[in-house]
């Protein structure tokens, strides 16, 4: 089908100037998109394109900021999830949305349960689940099993079930295969092309190149929060579709990186071999050496943040082991985790939430972890602490009205310098980083960047997880790229390429000129 | 957002130092003492007479003991429901301690007090380590500790009288005109003073109440520090009961009843919050004031016992509104 012929016919749904932002944070910018009835449309983007917010506007989840939507050429505003679910919109979540105690038809049925005289019709909701799990092609789904029973797969054709229950017009699924096995993955294609024929759009938003090329028969790629090129599947080679992922628009300055030369015969400060955590970290094996940076890259939630927390001793039951200057560490807790002659600090995954009590002041949250340093028999000692917090405000320039006001109160950039400070207190020698740039603004970025430079050129052996490929390839001396809790790739000094990081990260070779479709 | 915190720091900034620094649920609380007094005083001039005023501080340094243990375990975002027969049994066991002689008698606030440490021990283990909610292990303790009591004394008030020393320590007088139960509750006050703003153990606390992951995350042993709390409360709900029994002069059964709601007021009403994580000791001081004036002007108004709970009931919700929702996060 021709791009003119697309617009010949009057999509069902319309998406023009669609603008959203989140604090100072562009997450959508004048998005446009046309979804057709009988056609199944792909979106592409890197994290933090837009993709997930443009579903939560869809959905009714968040209201946009700008623009507009149209629904069979009607303005359509959605003021919850349930008005978007009334006008035919349905979505597949990647995270689960069941109720593990409730049956499969209870969960099914639950937004809209069928009633007579004010109670639920058990006989009804029956014939309602049996009927949505027929479409969803999962008729070995007994209605009246407890979800938390199933399998995940299954949960996940029971969530499908549960979109389909609703009669949506659109469907939408956000990764909905990611949780699924082969034979479901074929089975489910099998579905969501039936459904296509029945006159249905779907919205497939999904990491995985290859199915995007079995199913998709229009694509959009998102980038940077604007949709910047959409295309009839099979048009485009993989490498074109990354380099449109990709693209180019602002640059970081970053520190000269060091030319590192491990000492011969020197045990690595941090040795990882075949870690593994449940299903979601597998056989993880690597090392970092005294002054190094090593990244950690990959699409979101692939394992990475539980790789580190697995390594600050937070999961429990995780296999394989991890050694610190060559003997083998037990690390149980953060607690032990810190202590010398480990030594690790961890910069976690949300500032406000694990990073810091945000009513408390700007001193109690920097001396929080060193307490056990500045205190003598229990008591703090006070002189020491303004000491060591003096040094570190003025080491890391974090601008505050004052030490005694509540850390919250501070900028997004600097609230991160507090965490950062409050760890450096300690003098680690190894330290985890998880996604420290988030939100913050480019000029406290750089001089993270050279304070990361700067603390391992004294010594510091640094894991540096980032979902800002620039930053990857601009700090680190080497990087893991992790795909569904396995390293799948390293890259270390000039190969660390954004084409080669996308590329592994996806899981595909960019060098393979395949077509999409 | 710093639109508004500047034009309040405007308004701050025009008070004097004191009152800048003070949080104003504390400042709220005292001008209700203050209030209460005046209402008092319009009613019988004797509200305000100094002898009126160390015998409301003498009744009140038992609540006061009492709500300083709470405090801990409400700051840390929990509570202990077990204190009326903590109290209780922490009277019994000093009771029955002097039973035994002189040396019973001169280890009997250690036996009290040590009784009430062990029962907070079981409370901070069943919270922190097999993660049961507070409010259903203290419950349970609670009533655990009454049902040992009842087979203890066979559901009798026991015959054992208070030994002299704490009689002393409930009703003497170390200075003349002062009560020495006031020197004790000052004492107490000082101590958690120190422990809530001076060492790490306090400072733990808050930093659990406001985030127990990120205090977890920082590597502090955040299991310890709450099993520590319940033990301070549970060895200072038993000194409490220690008190009233040489108060009293004995023992009795359920003697810690009337104390659990208004501890709990204390705590709340001093602008601690009931989520945890906020809150100045000087509050509670002011909360244990408030509540005991409070009890005495109603009952002096021959306010009947059912008036004067549904007095504190409602005082706690009301000041709940005010205070103990958690403010907005971003």
């Amino acid at each position: 089908m021709t791009t003119a012929e697309i617009q010949a016919t009057s999509p069902l749904f319309r998406m023009e100037g669609v603008s959203k932002r989140y604090g100072g944070v562009r997450a959508l910018e004048n998005a446009h998109l046309d979804v057709e009835a009988g056609h199944i449309h792909a979106i592409l983007g890197e994290n933090g394109a837009g993709k997930s917010t443009l579903i939560k506007i869809m959905a009714g989840v968040v209201a946009p900021d700008e623009g507009r939507m149209l629904l069979d050429g009607q303005e359509a505003v959605f003021r919850s999830p349930a008005a978007a679910s009334a006008a035919g919109i349905a979505c597949v979540f990647q995270e689960l949305s069941l109720i593990p105690d409730l049956s499969v038809a209870d969960n099914i049925a639950i937004s809209n349960p069928p009633c007579r005289f004010g109670l639920i019709d058990r006989r009804a909701q029956r014939a309602i689940a049996e009927e949505a799990l027929a479409r969803a092609g999962a008729e070995d789904i007994h209605p009246r099993a407890a979800v938390k029973d199933l399998p995940l797969s299954r949960r996940q054709m029971v969530e499908i079930a549960k979109a389909l229950a609703s009669r949506p017009r659109i469907l939408i699924l956000d990764e909905a295969t990611s949780a699924l096995t082969a034979g479901d993955v074929a089975k489910v294609f099998a579905v969501l092309k039936g459904l296509r024929s029945e006159g249905l759009a779907l919205l497939y938003i999904s990491h995985r190149m290859h199915e995007i090329a079995e199913l998709a028969d229009t694509c959009t790629v998102f980038r940077n929060g604007r949709n910047v090129a959409s295309f009839c599947a099979g048009t485009r080679t993989n490498g074109e579709v990354v380099e449109m992922m990709i693209g180019r628009e602002y640059s970081n300055v970053f520190p000269p990186r060091q030319q590192h030369s491990a000492e011969p015969g020197k045990a690595p400060v941090l040795e990882c071999r075949n870690l593994g955590w449940s299903d979601r970290l597998r056989d993880i094996s690597f090392s970092v050496g005294e002054g190094e940076v090593v990244g950690l890259g990959g699409l979101e939630g692939q394992g990475q943040r539980l790789l580190l927390l697995a390594l600050f001793g937070v999961l429990r039951g995780t296999s394989g082991s991890v050694l610190i200057d060559g003997q083998p560490a037990a690390i149980r807790s953060p607690a032990e985790a810190r202590r010398p002659p480990r030594s690790m600090a961890l910069i976690p995954e949300d500032r406000k939430t694990e990073g810091l009590m945000l009513p408390m002041t700007v001193r109690e949250n920097l001396s929080f972890a060193a307490l056990d340093r500045i205190a003598r028999g229990g008591v703090i000692d006070r002189g020491k602490e303004e000491q060591l917090i003096d040094d570190m405000v003025r080491l890391l320039e974090i601008k505050t009205a004052g030490l005694d006001v509540p850390v919250g109160a501070l900028s997004g950039g600097n609230q991160q310098k507090v965490v950062i400070a409050k760890w450096l207190m300690r003098e680690p020698r190894i330290i985890l980083l998880n996604d420290p740039t988030r939100g913050i603004d480019v000029g406290t970025k750089q001089e993270l960047y050279r304070l990361l430079r700067r603390l391992a050129e004294a010594g510091a052996a640094i894991v540096f997880y980032s979902t800002d490929y620039d930053e990857l390839i601009g700090c680190c001396d080497r990087v893991l790229v992790l795909y569904d809790g396995r390293v799948v790739r390293e890259l270390e000094g000039d190969g660390i390429t954004e084409r080669a990081l996308i590329a592994s990260a996806l899981n595909v070779e960019a060098a393979q000129e395949g077509t999409v479709a | 957002m710093s639109e508004t915190s500047e034009s309040r720091l405007s308004i701050k900034a025009r008070l004097p130092v004191f009152l800048r620094r003070a949080d104003p649920a504390v400042l709220t609380a005292f001008g209700c003492i203050f209030l209460l007094l005046l209402l008092g005083s319009l009613y019988s001039s004797n509200f305000l007479s100094p002898d009126y005023l160390l015998q409301q501080l003498k009744v009140a340094s038992f609540l006061g003991v009492v709500a300083a243990g709470m405090m801990v375990v409400i700051l840390l975002g929990h509570i202990d429901l077990s204190v009326p027969w903590v109290m209780t049994m922490g009277a019994m066991m000093a009771c029955a301690a002097a039973g035994f002689g002189e040396i019973g008698a001169a280890v009997a606030i250690p036996v009290g007090v040590l009784s009430g440490m062990a029962f907070g021990l079981l409370n901070g283990l069943g919270v922190a380590y097999l993660r049961i909610p507070s409010m259903i292990v203290t419950l349970a303790s609670n009533v655990v500790a009454q049902g040992l009591m009842v087979v203890y004394t066979g559901g009798f008030s026991p015959q054992d009288s208070a030994p002299n020393a704490i009689r002393w320590l409930a009703t003497g007088a170390l200075l003349p005109g002062v009560p020495n139960a006031i020197l004790v509750w000052s004492g107490v006050s000082a101590a958690m003073v120190f422990l809530f703003t001076r060492t790490a153990f306090g400072r733990a606390v808050y930093g659990i109440g406001n985030s127990e992951r990120a205090a977890f995350l920082s590597g502090v042993g955040t299991r310890r520090v709450v099993m520590i709390a319940f033990v301070v409360s549970g060895g200072l709900s038993a000194f409490g009961g220690v008190l009233l029994a040489g108060y009293a002069s004995k023992a009795a059964q359920a003697m810690g009843d009337p104390y659990l709601l208004p501890s709990i007021a204390a705590v709340v009403l001093g602008g601690t919050s009931i989520l945890g994580g906020r809150g100045s000791y000087f509050g509670t001081v002011a909360g244990v004031i408030l509540i005991t004036l409070l009890q005495s002007i109603l009952s002096v108004m021959q306010m009947p016992e059912a008036g004067r709970q549904i007095v504190y009931g409602v005082v706690i919700i009301v000041m709940l509104l005010l205070y103990g929702r958690a403010p907005p996060s971003r």
